[in-house]
């Protein structure tokens, strides 16, 4: 491994670690980093490569990933990931496992979660083994919000925001909580005609007024607020309509089919 | 990964069959795949596939009857002993004494005619087809199986002929075979991968399809759901496929969409594969399989299976804890299904379906609210909470919020009074009904077309046809020529009256 790779990487550490984390300079680093890892081959690891060399690099990464999310850049967190798989799939029997990993995964996992991609999410789901998915806490809790909101259990959800099983996870607790409350609103404007104010707040778990009101404006309710009620406009009864066109062209396809047979 | 090799699992079934095929075909094995290489020889020279096939008909059956004598004897008849080829083939077969071959071959010599001259390299695939199914029969010749493989895929690579490709399928399906018994599944993949490759490139259909499924087979085995369903949308399946090789393919894409969450597409691919795949009798281990997921696919997507499904022989047994789960979801009761679902974890597992039962939850949940709907006119949060096991009220009211607008029921919630009232159910009769009925016509039509397209003629048979009519056009020429010529004189004709 190249000298100043080695130099680079002992810096990246120290800047990680160091507390409060120095999230800047990891990220200024990190560049560097990658560019010497592709030039050492590391970065895509291919047939046999040293073993010591690929624990360095996969430490790269996995603190490239945490540091994407520190920073708030999510795609970055992405690439890092798709990266990281190469290691955590491919070279799990030679590698000793890293602690890293399923935070890691389960990071990834909320992630696929806030975008709402749940498909991808049960795909990730289904490469980890059963015993991991019901012990391991990191991958136990999204796995549990992902079954809540399903459920439509979302004051579970909102409880355990703060029961995240690392820092990194209270990153995407505000697009989380962004994402339940469309889905609340959207099952209130289904099944409500009208709601008071207050009860509106707390089923959407807001603390005061303005930010509801805020929201409300958003998805176009009524609000009156004299009588401190919302209303929800209700969707017209969707008219019965005989589909002329569809039939017709249905028949005359019959017709055309059974001259063939015919 | 259940076994989704199509061999009969059930050992009635087994038994029963070799003996009809040998009270139809009185042939001994030995006899039977000496006819089987002429044939095979046959269908090179003339160009004509068909007879290729008609040999790897008989491949199952004959399978079960084969052993290391009866191989020998047929290598040994259809080659000359100094051929290279005889020699190689024989050296794949267990417990080759020198004396014992010897003997064999005094035998040989003094019966047999002299082997033809040279038949067609896929003779010798075919013979190299059975060797390896008959080593992988039996568990201490797995490590040679696997060797064979290997030099069997590249030879035939190196070979590459378009008469061969029906025996690459098969032989494809053996080395994949070989590997997964070697525990070495994932290290075939490069080799498979490439191969399809190739295959796509000279249009080569069945090994093609052979190869895609071992691909996807692969991929799934190790639950790498996200590459298959990569190679899925990178590659088309040839549609000459066979409908074994098909109703595997649907089996795995089902599977792949259901995990995705895309249950509609998983349904329809799942009941294709259903409909594709050999009898139930036959191959009652796919059969199983398959139905599994048919039975969770269908769960998930809000429908009730069949209860006929549950009774049907070959299923009975290997369904009983799928029945059980659907009995569960059927009443709506999350305890019972919570029960149910720890009695057989360890089979669901064992299935791979464990990670879609646990999404059956959900649905137990809204199959419970939609019973409440249908039979309350108006009921109490408290109420819901308490019949549906539910933690609190709270999320009472969210569910069923979420419920009402994912359609499941119709009905508002009344939050100062604390109660939900169900509204009016929609009627069965609408555009849908001849929308499914036009679906099904669709469908039918379809098949029609299809099977008229699929219907064979033999090659060059109008030629006959035409030679007949040009004869007799021939003759009504000489005829006219004849009456032109004046030869019919009134002498001839007199003579007739």
């Amino acid at each position: 491994m190249a000298a100043n790779l080695k130099t680079y990487y002992e810096e990246l550490g120290r800047a990680f670690h160091s507390k409060p984390c120095n999230v800047t300079k990891c990220v200024a680093l990190l560049p560097k980093l990658k560019l010497g890892l592709i030039e050492a081959g590391l970065l895509l690891p291919q047939g046999d490569v040293n073993l010591g060399d690929l624990v360095v690099a996969r430490d790269i990464l996995e603190i490239g990933a945490f540091a994407s999310i520190r920073n708030r850049d999510v795609p970055s967190f992405d690439r890092y990931f798709s990266q990281l798989q190469t290691f955590y799939t491919d070279y799990s029997e030679s590698l000793p496992p890293s602690k890293r990993e399923y935070p890691i995964r389960g990071l990834n996992l909320i992630r696929l979660l806030t975008q709402n991609r749940i498909a991808e999410f049960h795909t990730t789901l289904e490469c980890l083994d059963a015993d991991v998915i019901a012990e391991n806490p990191f991958i136990k809790h999204p796995v549990n919000l992902e079954r809540w909101l399903m459920e439509g259990s979302y004051s579970k959800v909102w409880n355990a925001r703060e029961e995240a099983p690392a820092e990194e996870y209270k990153f995407f607790v505000d697009s989380l909580m962004g994402t339940i409350r469309n889905e609340i609103a959207s099952c209130e404007e289904a099944a409500y005609d009208s709601l008071p104010l207050k009860e509106a707040a707390t089923l959407l778990f807001f603390t005061n007024k303005s930010e509801l009101l805020t929201f409300a404006q958003k998805r176009g309710w009524q609000v009156d607020l004299t009588e401190n009620t919302i209303t929800f406009k209700r969707k017209g009864e969707e008219k019965m309509e005989i589909p002329k066109q569809r039939l017709i062209a249905a028949s005359l396809a019959y017709a055309r089919e059974l001259e063939q047979i015919v | 990964m259940p076994d989704v090799e199509m061999k009969p699992t059930d050992p009635k079934a087994t038994d029963a069959k070799p003996a009809e095929d040998t009270k139809a075909e009185p042939l001994s094995p030995l006899a039977e795949i000496k006819n089987n290489a002429a044939l095979i020889d046959r269908a090179v020279s003339t160009l004509e596939p068909r007879f290729t096939h008609r040999v790897l008909r008989t491949l199952t059956s004959l399978r079960k009857r084969i052993d290391d004598s009866i191989l020998r004897n047929a290598i040994d008849e259809i080659y000359a002993k100094d051929d290279s080829v005889h020699k190689t083939l024989i050296k794949w077969l267990p417990g080759t004494s020198s004396t014992s071959t010897e003997a064999q071959e005094m035998d040989v010599d003094s019966l047999s005619k002299p082997p033809q001259a040279s038949l067609a390299p896929e003779a010798e695939m075919y013979l190299r087809l059975l060797i390896l199914q008959h080593l992988l029969a039996s568990e201490e010749t797995h490590e040679r199986a696997l060797e064979l493989a290997n030099e069997t895929a590249e030879k035939m690579q190196t070979l590459n002929r378009r008469s061969m490709d029906a025996i690459a399928a098969k032989i494809w399906l053996a080395v994949d075979r070989a590997y997964d018994l070697a525990g070495e599944l994932s290290d075939a993949r490069p080799i498979f991968l490439a191969a399809q490759r190739t295959a796509s490139l000279r249009h080569d259909d069945e090994a093609q399809a052979a190869l895609i499924n071992c691909l996807l087979r692969s991929y799934i085995n190790y639950n790498l759901y996200d590459q298959a369903d990569k190679l899925i949308s990178k590659t088309t399946f040839p549609s000459s496929a066979s409908n074994a090789q098909f109703a595997r393919y649907h089996y795995y894409l089902g599977r792949i969409r259901a995990v995705q969450l895309n249950y509609t597409e998983a349904h329809t691919n799942l009941q294709q594969a259903i409909r594709r795949a050999p009898p139930a009798k036959t191959a009652p281990g796919f059969y199983q399989a398959v139905h599994k997921y048919f039975v969770v696919v269908e769960l998930l997507m809000g429908d009730i299976p069949d209860r006929s499904l549950f009774r049907h022989v070959v299923l009975e047994k290997a369904l009983n804890a799928y029945f059980e789960i659907v009995k569960a979801v059927r009443t709506g009761s999350l305890a019972q299904f919570q029960a149910t679902l720890s009695k057989h974890a360890a089979q669901f597992e064992e299935d791979n379906t464990y990670t879609l039962i646990i999404r059956l939850r959900q649905n137990v949940i809204k199959t419970g609210i939609r019973r409440l709907s249908l039979s309350y006119s108006r009921i109490s949060l408290r109420d819901i909470c308490v019949k549906l096991h539910l933690d609190s009220e709270e999320d009472a009211e969210y569910i069923v919020g979420k419920a009402i607008r994912d359609g499941v029921i119709e009905g508002r919630i009344v939050h100062d009074k604390g109660w939900m009232e169900s509204g009016v159910q929609k009627n069965g009769y609408g555009p849908e009904v001849s929308e499914v009925f036009g679906r099904r016509i669709a469908f039918c039509l379809d098949l029609h077309n299809q099977s008229v397209k699929a219907m064979r003629y033999p090659l060059n048979a109008h030629r006959k046809e035409l030679a007949a009519a040009e004869g007799a056009r021939e003759r009504e020429k000489e005829l006219a020529k004849e009456i032109q010529d004046g030869d019919l004189d009134d002498d001839d004709l007199g003579g007739d009256f």
